[in-house]
Parts: structure tokens; C-alpha cells; sequence
């Protein structure tokens, strides 16, 4: 008899795949909520040089720019799996996805550590 | 094969395919976006002068709408499919759909507002 799947269904765990998968999923809908949250924040630097700098002063504290390291993180991290899924999707990727997993996480990891280093250069 | 072409706003081969080619594009644009705002910065946080002069070229508005529109897009079609895949009630999905269009109709505006906004202040 058919089983459905369900994503909470933590047997199918056990592959780079579901976890890759999951993974996306969550990150994706992280991203949207931050890039609302973006949008609208950005927009309130858009009423003079007093209050952009006030606003400024308040995003550059260090707990924000913590912040920033582990969003960096997250866009790193759906990027790169999302070119996985493009390479598997439209070429022949899906005959070395795990590899391929392993490969591109390590290149997003290497930008990671530089991008951390760019955004915390100035922070302390 | 051509019959299949024809029904893709049904079966959702066409929001597959475009999900795919916008995140190309974000992979780019994202990667500018983080240079210019968070890794090229000569302070802590980005200059007010700095901002406004990159925003009132010609070229700059017009990238940072084609960003806005692309990451809406890739944003809310992602949440879209996720909803699609765990809503089975044809009311519900279509309360979905309608509160996703809805939120892409109003950040699109503030997002918009925000880039003529910065093109048209005077540098002080």
C-alpha cells in the first residue's frame, strides 16, 4: 500500500537529499520574512540624512551586525544549494548530487568566513 | 510533448521554470547587493553620501528594480509552492494565493517608493 510522505516524517532523514530539501525550504521562507522586514525598514533611510544616520547608528550596533553574519549564512547556504538544484534540474547533477552538495556548501562556507570578515571589519 | 507545453499554467511547469531562472539572476544580484552595501563600505555602516550618489546614477534605480521585482517574485513563488504542497482545500488556496498577492502588491510599492525616493533627495 502507498505511504504518503510527509515532511515531519523523520525516517526519510537519514539522506543529504531530505536534509537538503528541508533545509531549502526553511531558508527560503526565512529569507522572505526577512526581506519584508528589509523593505520596509529601508524605506523609513528615506526621510532626510538625520534620520538615516539615527537609523544607521541603531543596524550597526554589534548585535546586529551578528546578525548579519548569520544572514549571510542562510543567503549562502539556499544560494548554493539553490545552483545544486539547478545543475540537478537541468543537467545531469542528479547522478552526483551528494557530491555536489559537499562541494558547494564548502565553497559557500569559504565565502561565509570572507563575507563574516568584511561585515564585522569595522564593527568592534 | 507541445500539448503538455500548452498547459503549463496548470500544471506549474511555467512557475517551476521561472523559479529556476530568477534565482540565476538573485545569485548575481545578491552578490552586488552585499558588495556595494555590506563588504565596500569605507565605515561601520554605509555613508548617507555614499548611498545617495549610487542611487542617483542612471543605472542604479534601475538595477535595484529589477532586484525588487525578482526577489518578490522568487520569494513569494517559493512560499506559493510550499503552501501548494500542504493546502488541498481549493478555498484555502485560493485565500493563500490572494494574501500572497496582496503583501508582493504592497512591499513592491514601498520598495519602489523607496528608490525614486533616494534618487530624487538632495545630496546636503
Amino acid at each position: 500500500m502507498y505511504k504518503r510522505t510527509r515532511f515531519y516524517d523523520f525516517t526519510y532523514y537519514n539522506f543529504v537529499g531530505s536534509w537538503a530539501w528541508i533545509l531549502h525550504r526553511l531558508s527560503g521562507l526565512a529569507l522572505i520574512f526577512y526581506l519584508s522586514l528589509h523593505i520596509w525598514v529601508i524605506h523609513s533611510l528615506t526621510h532626510g540624512e538625520k534620520t538615516f544616520n539615527a537609523v544607521m547608528t541603531f543596524l550597526s550596533s554589534p548585535l546586529f551586525k551578528l546578525l548579519e553574519v548569520g544572514l549571510w549564512g542562510v543567503i549562502l547556504f539556499h544560494a548554493f544549494n539553490g545552483v545544486r538544484i539547478v545543475i540537478v534540474d537541468f543537467f545531469k547533477g542528479s547522478l552526483a548530487h551528494k557530491q555536489l552538495f559537499v562541494a558547494l556548501i564548502s565553497a559557500a562556507f569559504v565565502l561565509w568566513a570572507l563575507g563574516s570578515f568584511m561585515l564585522l571589519r569595522h564593527a568592534f | 510533448m507541445e500539448k503538455n507545453f500548452k498547459q503549463t499554467s496548470r500544471t506549474g511547469s511555467l512557475a517551476w521554470l521561472l523559479q529556476r531562472l530568477s534565482a540565476v539572476v538573485l545569485f548575481v544580484l545578491l552578490l552586488f547587493h552585499f558588495l556595494t552595501y555590506h563588504f565596500l563600505t569605507r565605515t561601520r555602516a554605509v555613508e548617507y553620501r555614499q548611498v545617495l550618489e549610487r542611487a542617483q546614477s542612471w543605472w542604479f534605480p534601475l538595477l535595484q528594480f529589477a532586484f525588487l521585482i525578482t526577489a518578490l517574485y522568487h520569494g513569494l513563488n517559493g512560499i506559493w509552492s510550499v503552501l501548494e504542497d500542504y493546502t488541498t482545500n481549493k478555498h484555502w488556496r485560493l485565500a493563500w494565493y490572494c494574501l500572497l498577492l496582496t503583501v508582493g502588491v504592497v512591499l513592491l510599492f514601498v520598495g519602489t517608493l523607496t528608490i525614486i525616493k533616494l534618487y530624487t533627495l538632495k545630496v546636503g
